[in-house]
């Protein structure tokens, strides 16, 4: 992150000036073949409350992040599931078996994936302190080119690049099912002492869990997908419920301007959280102006 | 200039793609798929390497006998069959077709239906009543299944003669009310986390993604 308070200005104008240069050329040219049945609004006003709530929300963001440079303390709650990642990666060293980590069934551009990827990179870092193998089996090609880099940097930046093994980082398939028979074979022949499954997953998610409950591994999960948060929680140690996927990255690397962005996102959940009340309290005395007005913002 | 290039084209895209899902301009909903589109182009190049390691991974089983290695025969042969007969008949092709209907997808629901198994495992660990949370867990798990059941409303119209459905109605109720409130909940705040994430990432702050943690 060094340097990183410099760059990121300078990265927001060239970003900005390329952004504005396609927007610009792209708009010219279809403004002269434009034919008049189309909608050739340049914004739609119906999205108006959506665009101003999403404006908000990330101005707030982007202050904490900042107003976090100042260094000073910030309080983030206790999430047990992230503090379990120590206990697990050391439960696996002194056991001197394997860490399974499961990336889910989504692509590269999926946001949960990339957020999986981010607490990957620092348990690659832990691994390679503790020499313990860590198993990556993959279920998308980009997903598994873009681990390896970020697996192999995080055992250089720890000064054990010799303990990195490319191999343990492979594809296994696309198909849901051919994935989950994989990884369940892997986990039963192996026997992992940690079982990591954060990400994206769907109806192969208990398939995982329990396969993994049943050969005793200590597992830590977390994923967007609400429908499978149930299985998880009950066949997993540890579970990451909603937000806090999306906060592993901040929590366990401790980066000031990671954990303003919790902040922010904190910010945003209390004006939620006002409005709901806000909206409760108004039903109760029969004004129905503010329930209407949500309803109609889409 | 490694880490300074991919920064700012993801800045700029992600703030063009953001911009389009408000546009209706229909260079707007163009540029929206061709950057979707420029994604997918990535896919094959990526999956070449991903096979290859994969290739790699079976054929170092094989030469190091590791446990189960016989095993490693079959993707080999499982893949060899399907490109060539694949690739030079298409993917209607007869033989294709039927290693895909009378292989492929009977071996998915046999995976798939395991499923009912291990629902059935995981729930009698989490119904135990040994705490309040476990309790009302089974309470309402309970009625939910007995609700669901069309069984479950003629016993009880049978052997209740006051409010007819009441267990369809008490399971409908626990879904619309207790079960969807909490769910709104999650979606809000993985919506919210969502959002951060990806101001984190467009702002070049979140950069562990491009193989890089500490030290950039």
């Amino acid at each position: 992150m060094k340097g990183q308070r410099f760059s990121c200005p300078v990265l927001v104008v060239q970003g900005l000036v390329i952004s504005l240069l396609v927007l610009g050329c792209g708009l010219n040219a279809f403004a002269q073949d434009a034919t008049t049945t189309e909608d050739t609004r340049l914004f739609d006003t119906a999205k108006i409350w959506i665009f101003l709530a999403v404006i908000l929300y990330s101005a707030t963001v982007v202050y904490c992040i900042y107003h976090a440079r100042s260094g000073k303390e910030l309080f983030i709650r206790r999430i047990p599931g992230l503090e379990a990642v120590d206990e697990a990666i050391g439960r696996a060293t002194e056991m001197g078996r394997s860490i399974m980590y499961i990336l889910g069934l989504g692509g590269v551009s999926n946001v949960a994936t990339i957020a999986s990827m981010n607490i990957l990179s620092q348990v690659a870092q832990k691994t390679a302190d503790y020499e313990t193998p860590l198993r990556v089996p993959c279920n998308d090609p980009i997903v598994m080119n873009v681990v390896q880099e970020m697996v192999k940097t995080a055992y250089l930046n720890e000064g054990r690049p010799d303990a990195y093994n490319e191999e343990n980082i492979f594809f296994l398939t696309e198909s849901q099912f051919a994935y989950a028979a994989g990884v369940d074979g892997m986990m039963v022949r192996e026997q992992p002492a940690a079982v990591f499954l954060q990400g994206t997953f769907f109806a192969e998610s208990l398939i995982l869990a329990e396969t993994g409950n049943s050969i005793g591994a200590i597992q830590i999960a977390g994923t967007d997908k609400e429908h499978q948060l149930p299985f998880f929680i009950a066949a997993c140690d540890y579970t990451l419920i909603g937000e806090e996927l999306f906060a592993a990255s901040a929590y366990l690397s401790r980066e000031p301007m990671l954990l303003g962005s919790l902040k922010g996102q904190d910010y945003g959940k209390v004006m939620i959280f006002g409005a709901i009340v806000i909206g409760v309290i108004l039903e109760l005395f029969g004004i129905t102006w503010m329930t209407t007005f949500f309803q109609r913002v889409r | 200039m490694r880490r300074q290039v991919p920064l700012i084209l993801c800045f700029a895209f992600g703030i063009v793609m953001a911009l389009t899902e408000f546009s209706p301009h229909p260079f707007s909903q163009w540029l929206n798929e061709e950057i979707i589109d420029w994604a997918l182009v990535i896919g094959p190049f990526a999956l070449v390497l991903a096979v290859a390691t994969l290739v790699q991974s079976h054929w170092t089983r094989i030469r190091r006998r590791s446990e189960y290695w016989q095993y490693s025969f079959l993707v080999f042969i499982g893949m060899a069959s399907m490109v060539l007969i694949g690739i030079p008949g298409g993917q209607r092709h007869e033989a294709f077709v039927w290693l895909f209907r009378y292989v492929q997808v009977p071996m998915d629901a046999t995976m798939f239906s395991l499923l009912a198994f291990f629902i059935a495992s995981a729930a009698y660990r989490a119904f135990r009543a040994r705490t309040l949370e476990a309790t009302l867990l089974l309470a309402a798990a309970l009625i939910v299944m007995i609700g669901n059941a069309p069984v479950g409303d003629l016993i009880w119209n049978t052997i209740m003669p006051f409010q007819d459905n009441l267990p369809s109605t008490a399971r409908q109720w626990i879904l619309d009310n207790p079960n969807l409130s909490a769910r709104r909940g999650i979606i809000l705040g993985i919506s919210l986390g969502v959002i951060s994430q990806s101001i984190r990432i467009i702002l070049g702050i979140e950069r562990s993604y491009l193989g890089g943690v500490e030290g950039d």
